[in-house]
């Protein structure tokens, strides 16, 4: 199924829920955002720093993992999804390691970490507690932030055998069996938010501290990370910390911002992954690459609000997903940048100031380019539209025979159109005849 | 100062009193107006639906030679400016040419008004502040109609898209209904309410809507509102 079947699907099923909650934050985004008179500026300021990254990311990485490893981590390069998934359960394996703890990461989504593990006899524990919440239903994450966002407490009740549906309760509840994970795992695996060059650190963001018990009990905490998310020193790294978690869900910042060096207890290794992003960086979508994956742009999206992110179907919903899925597979995911009504919104929001209007235009021409062959019918029109774009005589025309046809042969025409609205009034005369 | 009106090619067939509307509006305020005749359409749709396209080069032909050119919709003026012609810096959409040109209130004597703001006119021109953006906010378009005016509790899209409501007619036909709720709900006369903006495009789909389901409104375009109270002041 394609987004708009599974969107309808999902709107009505869930009625207007997930997108009043959606808005919610929406609002409390605007209104955490409108308390730092200086944000547009840090808006720019991000955006450089991120301009600057894409341009030098070579050199970046390579300050990075010499520093990195200055600081006693051990950091791999991994080129792939496979060569990520091979190097973690390889350093699982030399522990010996049955069980993980696994703190959000959409970059292990991403590689399908989890799948490959369980396949490899490790059992994967998510520990977010939304991510909790999916894996225990079988599914993937909604929203890159707020994962079970589709799900309601009652959802969450279910999983759990429990009658009570009350969200705290279900929550210590959670916790408590969280708890035990942590303390019976043998590793710890999260993904990173920044990566500080010069320093050679890993900066996790969470609200619940579950990457820091995974990264702190066990005696292995491997971080997996893109390369894009790399910044070149502390000052800039402040710039994204006071944005991130106003801009996701309007806090202030993340109840837990750890900064993690040389690991006291163990081993801390860092799989820093390529997965196609120097491929992108070359390409005319680069500027995907300055995404901090905060998430705004779901939010504030009045489609993803009312489709719900699983319509998607890839890994990163909403329009920044839109603009990476077809990167990955452009037959497969022909149809999301189309997903869109071009509004801004997206655009307006984003810390980073990712061009997302003209990026979603540029990738419908993108995906449009294998389409060509299968649409010959909609190919001949567009030529003839084309042709009389540059002909005044051939428009008249149009417009001449737009008045002769009848009007049930019009609403068959634009029978997308008319099963749900009606067509306006063909007027006798135009204005310039 | 010499100006050409743009007509777009959906207002000049299906809307072509909002074309005279926003003639008769610029010439009564006194500007001396052209019209030139052979325009056709600026490539919105093309380029929104992915095919690689020119806006006519006719067109820096046609409106080249004017001081400035009036459009009444936000998204070709969008379309027009994204394409980065030679005209496309001095190519202005209605409302914001008339605030630029200092008319402020020319509809206050006008009864109530709901206002559409479209995307375009916020987040693409710089016509109104979106909700998003940290900075000062203003709305053009409500300080040169002056009247009463009720908006949406949001000021997200409508749901029109373009090629949007073609792509996904079912969801484009859902937000635009919550949009049209939302619109209506702060309305608190016994008349007619009458729903305006700067785009027809997405009052053409909420209008839509509204016949389908069989919801009593007006839809006009701000050049129409402005008209009828320049009427009735002379």
């Amino acid at each position: 199924m394609k987004h708009h079947e599974l969107a309808v699907k999902f709107y009505k099923q869930k009625g207007p829920r997930h997108d009043k909650s959606l808005w919610a934050i929406r609002q409390k985004r605007d209104k955490a955002v409108k308390e730092v008179k200086e944000w547009e500026e840090l808006r720019d300021k991000a955006s450089d720093i991120k301009d600057y990254v894409i341009k030098n990311l070579q050199s970046l990485v390579d300050e990075f993992i010499k520093n990195a490893k200055n600081t006693g981590i051990e950091v791999v390069f991994a080129k792939d999804a496979k060569e990520h998934n091979e190097t973690i359960l390889k350093y699982l394996k030399e522990i010996n390691a049955k069980k993980v703890v696994k703190s959000k990461s959409m970059l292990t989504e991403e590689c399908g970490l989890n799948e490959y593990l369980q396949k490899n006899g490790i059992e994967v524990i998510d520990t977010d507690l939304g991510e909790r919440i999916v894996q225990l239903r079988g599914e993937k994450p909604s929203h890159i932030v707020l994962p079970a966002i589709h799900t309601t407490k009652e959802d969450v009740a279910e999983i759990l055998n429990e009658t009570n549906t009350d969200p705290t309760y279900l929550t210590h509840k959670m916790r408590k069996l969280l708890r035990d994970e942590f303390l019976s795992a043998d590793a710890g695996l999260s993904g990173a938010n920044f990566l500080v060059a010069d320093k050679g650190w890993a900066v996790v963001c969470t609200n619940e501290g579950n990457a820091d018990l995974g990264a702190v009990l066990p005696p292995l905490h491997i971080i997996s990370v893109g390369i894009e998310k790399i910044v070149p020193n502390l000052k800039d790294l402040g710039i994204f910390l006071r944005m991130l978690a106003r801009n996701a869900t309007g806090q202030k910042i993340t109840t837990y911002t750890s900064i993690f060096g040389k690991k006291d207890n163990g081993k801390r290794v860092i799989v820093l992954v390529d997965n196609g992003r120097f491929e992108r960086l070359k390409s005319e979508f680069n500027e995907t690459l300055k995404c901090i994956r905060c998430s705004a742009c779901l939010t504030t999206c009045p489609v993803f609000r009312r489709s719900g992110g699983h319509s998607y179907r890839y890994v990163i919903p909403g329009p920044i997903g839109s603009l990476l899925a077809p990167l990955t597979d452009k037959k497969e995911y022909s149809d999301l940048p189309f997903a869109c009504t071009l509004c801004g919104s997206c655009e307006a929001v984003c810390p980073v100031k990712i061009p997302f209007t003209k990026q979603l235009v540029n990738m419908r021409r993108y995906v449009k380019k294998i389409e060509n062959g299968e649409l010959r019918m909609e190919n001949f029109s567009i030529r003839l539209a084309k042709k009389a774009m540059h002909s005044p005589a051939m428009f008249k025309l149009f417009g001449i025979i737009l008045r002769l046809t009848p009007k049930p042969l019009l609403e068959s025409v634009a029978k997308e159109w008319s099963r749900y609205k009606a067509l306006p009034a063909i007027p006798k005369e135009r204005f310039i005849k | 100062m010499k100006i050409a009106l743009h007509v777009p090619c959906y207002i000049n067939e299906l809307f072509p009193n909002v074309a005279k509307a926003t003639a008769l509006l610029l010439r009564n305020l006194g500007y001396s107006l052209t019209i030139p005749k052979n325009q056709t359409c600026c490539g919105q749709p093309f380029i929104n639906s992915g095919y690689e396209t020119t806006l006519p080069n006719m067109y820096d032909e046609i409106f080249g030679k004017f001081d400035c050119i009036v459009s009444p919709s936000s998204s070709c003026v969008g379309t027009i400016k994204s394409q980065k012609i030679k005209i496309s810096p001095k190519t202005y959409e209605l409302s914001e040419f008339l605030y630029l040109q200092g008319h402020k209130n020319l509809a206050k004597n006008h009864k109530p008004v709901i206002l559409h703001n479209s995307c375009h006119s916020m987040r693409h021109l710089d016509v109104a502040t979106p909700s998003e953006l940290n900075i000062p906010y203003k709305n053009k378009v409500k300080e040169v109609l002056g009247c009463e005016i009720i908006e949406a509790s949001r000021d997200e899209c409508c749901g029109f898209g373009g090629v949007y409501s073609i792509k996904e007619g079912e969801m484009s036909y859902i937000i635009g209904k919550e949009k049209l709720n939302d619109l209506l709900s702060g309305w608190k006369y016994y008349f007619t309410p009458v729903i305006t903006g700067v785009d027809m495009s997405c009052l053409m789909h909420l209008k839509g809507i509204a016949e389908k389901e069989g919801i009593n409104a007006e839809f006009k375009h701000i050049s129409e509102i402005l008209l009828e109270s320049l009427d009735e002041a002379s």
